[in-house]
């Protein structure tokens, strides 16, 4: 994968309602996505890949991915993986708490004090990864998520909506011009911005240069990539032409 | 696990909006308080990825969906299975009838959460009501939507 200027892991929880591993995957990750990785992170709902369109089916493909599971069904990796795209990690709650020795949670309705010490442990594995994803190394944080009283706003980042790329909110898309009328073009500003600084510049070839970058994270039909590279070119040169040169 | 004649209650759980912590918040105030043994859940994240008994348990029973936002996660990935989607309910809809109620919390449900939680999980529990009147046969699978 490219290393895109906006390098956020994607998060995606199995959120099972039979099992309380399940609530345990889904608090875990909201308490990275709201709590310890607030601005590095971005999830989406895992159902939303077959109620979704293309733009949320690409998440996989554009972000690395962890799925957090709660048992060994691992139906976020196994849906991710089979709607989406590959994962680049994956967390199981039941495996950790039988690596730990630790007990099953009491509810899967309302995590109790022990529960709710579980999810941190999650969440801290998840967190973990995430910053090896991203090439960082932080020291463990278990037990400093701070759970009490209302939930706080993260910095930079609203609480709730603004983690969740459903409708693209989390994914960038750009609507371009073809032959037989307009497409939606994920990731299309952050590979040009890659390119530029890159120092690629308008020139012949420079629209099937950009494609292959962009076949990364869209379906583009065989048929239609030449279209594709004459879209990407005239686009890539306007964007320069913004930029100054 | 067979679950037959019993009522499916499938929350979208949406992980990004409050909403989804409500509609789920809902299901199990029906299934484990309000309706328990005429009602059982089921992981919609097994629909997701087909699993065989899932499908059928969404097949051969009654299925109430709720969903947190317009996406309709879990109505849509009920039809996609071939359920039995008898009742489709939003929890804004429920929302709007209680705009005092506004719940911000997505994480861990907050008072507001719960309380209107709980209205929903009425409505929902008179929807179980009136199929387990009429029974189950009586609710015609909707069409897959592709």
């Amino acid at each position: 994968m490219p290393d895109l200027p906006d390098k956020k892991v994607g998060l995606v929880s199995c959120s099972g309602e039979e099992l309380a591993e399940g609530t345990i995957a889904r608090v875990a990750t909201r308490l990275v996505l709201e709590k310890l990785r607030p601005e590095e992170t971005v999830t989406i709902c895992l159902p939303l890949f077959l109620a979704g369109g293309q733009e949320e089916r690409a998440f996989a493909r554009f972000y690395p991915t962890i799925a957090i599971d709660g048992c060994d069904k691992m139906c976020a990796k196994r849906g991710t993986e089979a709607h989406s795209g590959p994962v680049a990690d994956l967390v199981v709650v039941s495996d950790i708490l039988a690596e730990l020795g630790l007990p099953q949670p009491n509810s899967r309705r309302a995590l109790d004090e022990e529960g709710l010490r579980l999810a941190r442990l999650v969440a801290d594995e998840i967190a973990h990864k995430v910053d090896a994803l991203r090439g960082e190394a932080k020291a463990p944080e278990l037990g400093i998520v701070d759970l009490s009283g209302a939930e706080r706003p993260a910095p930079k980042v609203a609480p709730g909506e603004t983690v969740c790329a459903c409708r693209a909110g989390g994914l960038p898309v750009t609507q371009v011009e073809m032959a037989w009328g307009r497409v939606g073009i994920v990731g299309l500003q952050p590979l040009f911005e890659r390119a530029y600084a890159q120092g690629l510049r308008p020139a012949p070839g420079v629209g099937e240069q950009l494609l292959k970058t962009v076949k990364v994270y869209n379906y583009v039909p065989a048929s239609a990539e030449g279209e594709y590279a004459k879209a990407l070119a005239r686009e890539y040169a306007a964007f320069c032409q913004r930029k100054g040169t | 696990m067979t679950t037959n004649n019993k009522v499916i209650i499938i929350p979208c759980s949406g992980i990004g909006k409050a909403y989804g912590t409500v509609g789920r918040e809902a299901a199990y105030m029906v299934v484990e308080e309000l309706r328990p043994g005429v009602t059982d859940t089921v992981c919609l994240s097994l629909l997701v990825m087909g699993e065989e008994e899932a499908r059928r348990r969404v097949q051969e029973n009654p299925c109430i969906t709720i969903d947190g936002c317009p996406l309709a996660c879990a109505q849509k990935n009920v039809e996609l299975a071939g359920g039995k989607q008898a009742v489709n309910l939003r929890v804004i809809d429920t929302y709007k009838e209680h705009r005092d109620l506004k719940p911000q919390a997505v994480t861990l449900i907050d008072e507001n959460g719960r309380q209107l939680a709980r209205f929903l999980a009425q409505q929902v529990a008179a929807e179980v009501d009136r199929l387990t009147a009429v029974g189950a046969d009586s609710v015609v699978p909707n069409e897959e939507v592709r």
